[in-house]
């Protein structure tokens, strides 16, 4: 376990901001209360054998107990690093990211089951969109009841989707809470 | 009285019995009536004598009743009498007074001077009232006798062109004597003289415009004098002498082909006419014009020039009248403005008047003056946009055409299949029908042509245009607008003296645009939900310093364009359910800025009901965190906005069950909660306030406010969660709710007041000490400011006293010290004659 470089910390950066935009800032600042302390401390990313994982820096502290071999997993993990050097989220982000998120896609109660077993979103599956959402921004999916399924990347604009046919693609599928295989496969960005 | 009414189609047989017209007539006997058809043309100037006086009376015998009769009679041995008179008159009196002027009471009187034209007028005038009688009192005319009216009308047409023709020659040698008589009259009977003839003309004018209309030169020439009471008359008559002559199709000037063309005399006559009432039209609007620009005539002008338009659209000049009203649509005179925009706003009502092209013109001029005042102008000026109405239906109608071709299509076919069989036997009647078929279509593009139907594609291309240029003005104010604000920053609070009218037509512009935002093509849309965004947001980038600079957008302003994107995405985009949460950001950060006394109830109800109320979804989270805000602010403002802000809180909490959370009494709001683990008041984000994390306890505290209502609603509020899966919605808007509120509390003001005082003295030591130390404070102050008052007032009496002892002390001082020293003299001296002596 060890905190990230630059380099590292800028990929992971780019990655949440394209999802959550200037709400970054809030999961950056966000107050942990974990542990004894009074005054509560703050979260922070770690990487752990390939995967970046978003810890409350009381849980750090206590982990440092564990030597890097024997530490599975601490905190919540949020994303890997490929073979290849590329930053993939993961579906636990999703959490994070639901919460924070800029752009968000509510699916008609009859698709879901669709995108949960890895299809992309279709204009027909679209119960509502978000304003101003431009192809290539992260999308957090949720169900009409506000549950979230999972996120991927925009395909179209919302201006696009008015006139796109009904099984244009709006969303394209990165990560669900049905399966989190495919996270693991290649992807779309 | 005795006689029978004749069958009509007699009358021009010589007439029987005129009866009481006069004695002599009565007695015609069957011979002369013998002796009358045999002599028939000697006969002809009695008959074109009489007829029309006594067709007017067996008619008007027939068609009144007998209660009537009586009148009837009266009236016309009184016009007889009249008549014989001033033919007495006119013998008697010499030519220049000849003209007697007729009161109501039926006097006449006779005028010292007037011109011999007048006098021809006024004779033509007099045929020409007789005329209209008869026209009135012939109720029902066969075709016969109105054939031969129209002949004796033309007849004396006739003989009036001589006679005017005779009097045209007098005026030379009588000018002379006219001046003299003129140079006797002092200003005061001049002014009458005018007054007078300005009436008689005009009314000369209206009773016969055709042979008259001549006279409008005249009129003008009066209407041009120096005198400023008699120039706003002039202009004033002849606005009504316009305005009732002008005919109801525009005037084409000839052309030389047409002129050259021999044509009969009614069309050289109507050529004449037409021609002339141009003419003088053109001389009365360029005089109108030259006018308006004077302080002193601006406003007489304006409105003659006002109503022109608002008569006669349709007329030649009207892009003169148009600048002129468009330039004075943003006037800082109220009166002037109010005519302007009322008549653009009829002009736009009424657009079947003139075809719509007005409007579009008016519409084109309107842009072009907010460009050249660079959106500088009067709110007033572009809320006349509201009254515009665009027919959404022309594509739809063209389209059932469509259909409606295709149909007679298949019908055609299917007769020519039925018709083929027959006509092959029938050669005859296939030409008949060829023939009829061929009439009706003749008759139908007559009627086209006649009907004035409006074409379809003209129209729409007009709509097109109107709507293009309307939007142009919108978005020329919203980037003026945005403009503005972002320089605002730079530019610092050093021209604070423009920053209430900074951007005037923000206003009218925004309603503009919610009324008509389901015409907006939707490639303009997101450009318009990016304004719209920028300027809700207006100074959110320098938030805190709103307050400080005046300039920026105020609240309501703000609100204004939240309510409009959700009307514009409501009207135009229910196919695709997008989510404006930008907008949601903005309203939940506005609310928190909204000052009661400052900025309008009204805007803010609207936004509750438009964003919250109605939409149809909405996140949990966000939904909390406006629950949340509005108890929050419900418990510090007045009594009408937290009643908005309640029945808002009770809408949303019966849709949103998950979010009767929290009226529950447990902090932390479970598991739903969130990330967010602790409420944050002062986000900015409605969904990560983490509203669920608190609890609703502002509904406690109102269920103890002072109005009965608030205090009704909020334990109705708190107590539902414990009535669960009722659906009960109430139907009360928060706009409603609101006006209720503040009609109420305008009503109970008054009253109030008293019921406090009486509470006060009933008990003294009150029940709320806020509200009871604020009213001795109150009374205090009252006090006190009466007490200075009094208290300088008897200061300065004292002072006064004091200062006046004081004075006379001195003056006592001085006489004293003089007079010792006038001792101390006299001593001296009597020492120094003491000393000589010595």
């Amino acid at each position: 376990m060890r905190p990230l470089d630059e380099t590292e910390t800028t990929a992971v950066f780019e990655k949440l901001f394209k999802f959550v935009g200037n709400n970054l800032k809030n999961i950056v600042e966000n107050p942990s209360h974990e542990g004894p302390d009074s005054n509560s401390g703050r979260y922070c990313f770690r990487l752990n054998k390939n995967k970046i994982y978003y810890v409350s820096e009381s849980l750090v502290k206590r982990a440092t107990n564990i030597a890097r071999p024997n530490l599975v997993s601490l905190g919540t993990c949020i994303g890997k690093y490929t073979h290849g050097g590329s930053f993939h989220l993961t579906v636990q982000a999703l959490n994070l990211l639901a919460a924070n998120a800029k752009h968000k896609v509510w699916l008609k109660p009859q698709s879901e089951m669709s995108f949960l077993y890895g299809n992309h979103v279709l204009k027909s599956a679209l119960g509502r969109i978000t304003e101003n959402i431009a192809p290539g921004d992260g999308v957090v999916v949720f169900s009409m009841s506000d549950v979230p399924l999972g996120f991927g990347v925009a395909a179209k604009s919302t201006q696009d989707c008015r006139k796109l046919d009904p099984n244009g693609i709006v969303v394209l599928h990165q990560a669900d809470i049905e399966g989190s295989q495919k996270s693991s496969q290649p992807q779309h960005i | 009285m005795g006689k029978k009414p004749e069958p009509k189609q007699k009358v021009i047989l010589p007439p029987q019995l005129p009866p009481e017209v006069s004695e002599d007539e009565i007695e015609v006997s069957d011979e002369d009536l013998d002796f009358v058809r045999e002599n028939r043309d000697y006969a002809g100037l009695i008959s074109a004598l009489d007829t029309q006086s006594i067709t007017k009376h067996v008619t008007r015998v027939a068609d009144t009743k007998e209660d009537d009769l009586e009148a009837l009679y009266e009236k016309r041995m009184k016009k007889n009498a009249l008549k014989k008179e001033t033919e007495e008159s006119s013998l008697q009196v010499d030519r220049v007074e000849a003209l007697p002027v007729k009161t109501l009471d039926g006097k006449l009187y006779y005028r010292t001077v007037s011109k011999t034209e007048n006098g021809s007028a006024q004779e033509e005038t007099g045929g020409d009232t007789t005329d209209g009688d008869a026209d009135k009192g012939l109720v029902k005319l066969s075709k016969a006798e109105r054939r031969a009216k129209l002949k004796k009308m033309k007849k004396e047409a006739k003989k009036h062109g001589k006679e005017v023709a005779n009097t045209e020659v007098q005026p030379a040698s009588q000018a002379a004597v006219l001046a003299e008589v003129k140079q006797e009259l002092t200003a005061e009977e001049a002014f009458e003289n005018k007054k007078l003839k300005l009436a008689e003309l005009g009314n000369a004018l209206l009773t016969n415009p055709e042979s008259n209309i001549k006279l409008l030169k005249e009129m003008i020439q009066i209407a041009k004098e120096n005198d400023q009471s008699i120039v706003k008359l002039g202009l004033l008559s002849l606005l009504a002498v316009f305005k009732d002559i002008i005919p109801g199709y525009r005037i084409r000037l000839l052309t030389e082909k047409e002129l050259e063309m021999k044509v009969s005399k009614t069309v050289k006559k109507m050529r004449y006419y037409e021609s002339t009432l141009l003419s003088a039209y053109k001389a009365y609007l360029q005089r109108l014009i030259d006018l308006e620009h004077q302080p002193l005539f601006q406003h007489v002008a304006v409105r003659c020039i006002c109503t022109l338009l608002d008569a006669n659209p349709h007329f030649n000049f009207r892009q003169i009248l148009l600048g002129t009203v468009v330039n004075n649509i943003s006037s800082t005179n109220d009166a002037i403005r109010k005519l302007c925009c009322s008549t653009i706003k009829s002009l736009f009502i009424n657009d079947g008047k003139h075809g719509g092209e007005a409007t579009v013109e008016a519409v084109r001029l309107i842009a072009d003056q907010v460009k050249a005042h660079n959106c500088q102008l009067h709110p007033e000026s572009i809320e006349v946009f509201l009254s515009l109405s665009f027919d959404v239906d022309l594509r739809k109608s063209e389209k059932a055409d469509d259909d409606h071709r295709v149909k007679n299509k298949k019908n055609k076919k299917r007769k020519n299949m039925d018709e083929s069989n027959q006509l092959q036997q029938n050669e005859r009647k296939k030409s008949k029908q060829e023939l009829m078929s061929k009439m009706r279509e003749e008759v139908e593009a007559d009627y086209k042509a006649a009907s004035f139907t409006p074409d379809i594609m003209e129209q729409r291309q007009m709509q097109s245009e109107t709507l293009s240029a309307v939007f142009e003005t919108y978005f020329r104010v919203l980037k003026h607008t945005m403009e503005s604000t972002a320089v605002r920053p730079e530019a610092n609070s050093g021209t604070s003296s423009d920053a209430v009218g900074s951007h005037p037509l923000l206003a009218p512009c925004l309603k503009g645009l919610a009324k008509f935002s389901h015409l907006i093509d939707l490639d303009f849309m997101n450009d318009l939900m990016i304004h719209l965004k920028k300027l809700a947001s207006g100074s959110s980038n320098s938030g805190n310093t709103s307050d400080k600079l005046p300039k920026c957008l105020t609240v309501s302003e703000r609100l204004q364009c939240c309510i409009v994107a959700f009307k514009v995405m409501r009207n135009n985009l229910d196919a695709l359910n997008v989510d404006l949460q930008d907008f949601f950001v903005h309203l939940y950060n506005l609310l928190l800025e909204y000052r009661p006394g400052r900025d309008e109830g009204e805007v803010l109800a609207e936004a509750l009901k438009m964003m919250l109320c109605e939409d149809k979804q909405h996140d949990m989270q966000k939904t909390a965190a406006f629950i949340k805000r509005l108890a929050t602010i419900s418990v510090c403002f007045g009594s009408p906005e937290s009643m908005a802000a309640l029945v808002t809180v009770k809408h949303l909490l019966q849709k949103n069950v998950k979010c009767r959370n929290l009226l529950e009494n447990d902090t932390g709001g479970g598991s739903i909660a969130g990330l967010i683990p602790k409420y944050q008041p002062n986000s900015t984000d409605p969904s990560l306030s983490g509203a669920f994390a608190s609890v609703l306890w502002e509904l406690n505290l109102l269920s103890k406010h002072y109005h009965p209502a608030i205090s009704t609603i909020a334990s109705a509020i708190s107590n539902m969660s414990a009535a669960h899966n009722q659906v009960f919605l109430s139907n009360i808007s928060p706009q409603q709710a609101l006006k209720n509120m503040s009609l109420e509390q305008e009503l109970l003001s008054p009253q109030s007041g008293s019921i406090k005082l009486n509470n006060k003295r009933k008990r003294a030591n009150g029940a709320t000490p806020s509200a009871s130390t604020g009213c001795t404070a109150d009374s205090s102050s009252f006090d006190e400011d009466e007490l200075r008052k009094k208290l300088a007032s008897h200061f300065m009496l004292l002072h006064d006293i004091k200062e006046n002892e004081r004075l006379r002390r001195e003056l006592d001082k001085t006489t004293m010290s003089l007079e010792l020293y006038k001792q101390y003299k006299k001593q001296k001296k009597q020492g120094s004659k003491t000393k000589s002596k010595a």
